[in-house]
């Protein structure tokens, strides 16, 4: 985050605003925790013979989450691209 | 975290255009914290479906690796950039269904 951005509010409202962003990323952490959860052992869990996860099940999951979040991370990178992109053709037309 | 980063980023905006105004009354500043969480809300939302969508169409569900390959890798930069062009036209259609809606007839 730019926090230079922010530095224009009065404090009160510096503040405010900051405290509302953290309690978003603390409400997303906790969607993209059980998210994850919930798609890892759609995708690696099928058997119900025993009640233990096998070896090949542990595997999978652990590769599920590292993949899922290397591929968020990537997202990530390109949202923030095609956000910039689109404020810079924004300023361009509010120029006009 | 990383959905927090794209909220954090809207936020600058609207907090610009907030304290752009610094000395608005506390009804119009109560409205412009309120637009800002909705941008911020929204933006959080857009990135996740965004994220979770490219992730079911492009990966390969065995989980061989733990690693994107390059086809991967690809097909993420290309589904990000399709997944916001279909925003922008959802957005236009929206625009122009409300002010169809609004016009005076």
């Amino acid at each position: 985050m730019d926090p230079s951005q922010l530095e224009g509010l009065p404090e009160e409202d510096k503040q405010k605003m900051l405290s509302m962003i953290e309690n978003m990323q603390t409400k997303d952490s906790l969607r993209m925790y059980n998210s994850l959860v919930e798609k890892c052992f759609k995708d690696c869990v099928d058997s119900f013979r025993r009640k233990n996860l096998d070896s090949n099940e542990e595997r999978c999951v652990t590769k599920c989450c590292e993949k899922f979040l290397k591929h968020s991370a990537r997202v990530s990178v390109r949202f923030a691209e095609l956000n910039a992109g689109a404020e810079a053709l924004m300023q361009q037309q509010q120029k006009r | 975290k990383i959905g927090g980063r794209q909220a954090k980023q809207r936020t600058e905006e609207a907090t610009m255009n907030a304290g752009a105004n610094a000395n608005m009354s506390p009804a119009e500043k109560a409205k412009a914290f309120d637009m800002a969480q909705h941008e911020m809300e929204y933006r959080v939302d857009l990135f996740n479906r965004m994220t979770s969508s490219c992730f079911a169409k492009c990966m390969d569900t065995r989980y061989k690796e733990g690693d994107l390959n390059v086809g991967e890798n690809s097909c993420v930069d290309r589904c990000a950039a399709k997944y916001w062009q279909v925003t922008g036209i959802v957005g236009q259609m929206l625009g122009g269904m409300q002010q169809q809606q609004q016009a005076p007839r």
